[in-house]
């Protein structure tokens, strides 16, 4: 059995690069690639998509991925983990089991886990008394938004991915499971660890490096703070993690390629979205960071040692995905001289535009652009005068109607704003499905798995 | 000297929800002090104005030298329903870059 085992990432995010997982994959002498595909508000959107045709609702990428990583991932005996199932990983593994019969890849197993889908139990759970309280709002009941719903997912643990694995799947595909249960699930399965209070620190470890490994080059040299002193960010390597059985890691990337592993990049990332950093909720377990022990250890080698962490919670995170409106917005510019004055007249003009037109508003914003629109009220006014500024203004509606007034209000501006008014292209309306936070007992989610052969 | 938080500091900003949080690490061991002192829950809310609604924690991590600052109700309903462009936060945090870096003890 082997002491240390080798992961790589193999993307971050739906729309990552996809040449640095073939650099990895072909030089990483890798036991496990993962992926991570999913986002909050990723999962509502493909709910849509399913509900559009049964066959759709993964994230479309996870095929052509594993199309041109599969026969590479065979010949060196790397097994490919990913959530890039969404909302339908059923029909995912099936197009996947396709791909590699159009390969030519006889025999190759492909895990499926399924589970995470509450949608449909939504009902029967209300009934069961699960509240389903807002965590972020304090609503203490769903019902009043019930109508309104349109995914619901529970992030699960990496239990699924570890009886994939252990049924002997070469490319396993889930739906909702955490970001960093792509890489907990192969680690808990090579070393055989169960989710209890004597793995509990080494499960944390995992879920660190997880952590750390799963927006990919978000801790080799991308969002970086150091971003002037990052080489070659375009041809960017992914994180290479060695995970040893004793809970100890390091992280790396191939030599040669751009960007860079350092004690900087790795405490950056550690802290990427993160709250109470002492209770890393997490469905496989709950890390301390500020256990951790951090060094560099070599060129583009940092080592994790250290980490301690807590058992994994009685209670699952759902994201509940529900209609809320529309969204109505423009954009347009002012030259210098007096850009900003110009910018400012354009504001008082549309908001006259808005009342002839009877825009019914939920919700209003204005951002100067150039001036406040990222830091609003923490960015000072200038004290100089700008070359340019923009004008954006967002509107929140009920109905798709009340937002193409905004969009019809910014293209009056065209003649009848002030001189030098500049425009791109008119934004379209867009529906906004918004989340809904809150809990689910465990109990209540039970995952599936089905292995699907070539 | 220090003068902002820019001088001393680097910050890596996202979001949960309807949270910015964002992790601000000392550029050296001995910035680490100053950064305590400079990033508290009161200036951040100050700094903000009314573009951070809810209550921020400044969370401490000596092992790393880093803060770790979490503010609520701060990304106007959260990354699908804001009505700002930085619907992620991953701007947002590098505002606080811009706090003064807090008199030095003594």
């Amino acid at each position: 059995m082997k002491d240390v085992i080798r992961l790589g990432a193999g993307a971050g995010f739906w729309g990552d690069a996809l040449d640095p997982a073939v650099e990895l994959m072909k030089h990483g002498d890798l036991d496990y690639m993962s992926f991570d595909f999913l986002a909050e508000l990723t999962m509502a959107l493909l709910q849509r998509q399913k509900l559009k045709d049964p066959q759709a609702g993964y994230v479309p990428d996870v095929v052509s991925y594993m199309q041109a990583l599969m026969p590479l991932a065979r010949e060196r005996g790397t097994k490919l983990v990913s959530n890039g199932g969404g909302a339908n990983p059923r029909a995912a593994g099936e197009r996947i089991v396709d791909a590699a019969r159009q390969l030519g890849l006889p025999g190759l197993k492909v895990g499926i886990v399924e589970g995470d889908d509450l949608l449909e139990r939504l009902d029967e759970l209300l009934a069961q008394g699960i509240p389903f309280a807002n965590l972020e709002t304090g609503e203490t009941t769903l019902a009043a938004m019930r109508n309104r719903v349109v995914s619901a997912n529970a992030y699960i643990d990496c239990s699924g991915i570890v009886a994939a694995l252990a049924q002997d799947a070469d490319v396993v595909v889930t739906g909702r499971v955490s970001d960093n249960g792509p890489y907990v699930g192969p680690i808990m399965h090579e070393f055989g660890w169960r989710h209890d209070d004597h793995h509990a620190d080494r499960i944390a470890a995992a879920i660190t490096v997880g952590h750390l490994a799963e927006c990919a080059a978000g801790v080799t040299g991308g969002m970086s703070s150091r971003w002037a002193e990052m080489p070659r960010t375009g041809e960017v390597g992914f994180p290479l993690i060695e995970f040893s059985r004793d809970g100890t890691a390091v992280i790396t990337k191939l030599p040669g390629t751009g960007g860079r592993v350092d004690q900087w990049t790795v405490k950056e990332h550690l802290l990427y979205e993160v709250g109470d950093p002492r209770n890393y909720l997490m469905p496989d377990g709950v890390p301390d960071f500020t256990s951790i022990q951090l060094d560099e250890i070599g060129p583009d080698r940092v080592q994790l040692a250290g980490i301690r962490g807590r058992t994994r919670p009685d209670t699952l995170k759902l994201i509940i995905g529900y209609s809320d409106g529309w969204i109505g917005e423009g954009m347009m510019f002012f030259p210098w001289p007096d850009a900003l004055g110009r910018a400012q007249k354009a504001k008082d003009t549309l908001m006259e535009r808005f009342r002839r037109l009877g825009l019914e508003a939920e919700a209003m914003h204005f951002d100067f652009v150039g001036i406040n629109m990222l830091h609003g009220p923490a960015a000072p006014m200038p004290d100089y005068e700008p070359n340019e500024v923009g004008l954006r203004v967002a509107v929140k509606t009920a109905t798709r109607d009340e937002a193409e007034k905004v969009r019809r209000a910014c293209s009056n501006l065209w003649i009848m704003g002030p001189g030098g008014t500049s425009f791109g292209t008119p934004v379209k309306p867009r529906p906004v499905i918004s989340c809904w936070p809150t809990l689910v007992p465990r109990a209540m989610v039970e995952q599936h798995v089905t292995i699907l052969e070539a | 000297m220090a003068d902002l938080l820019r001088d001393i500091a680097y910050v890596r900003s996202g979001d949960k929800g309807n949270v910015c949080t964002c992790g601000v690490i000392a550029k050296a061991p001995e910035f680490y002090e100053l950064v305590l002192r400079t990033v508290t829950p009161e200036r951040v809310k100050r700094l903000y104005g009314d573009f951070v609604k809810g209550a921020v924690h400044v969370y401490r991590l000596d092992n790393i030298h880093a803060i770790n600052v979490v503010m609520e109700q701060a990304l106007g309903g959260g990354a699908p329903t804001t009505l700002r462009l930085d619907q992620t936060a991953k701007s947002l945090g590098h505002a606080l870059l811009r706090l003064p870096v807090a008199a030095e003890r003594g």
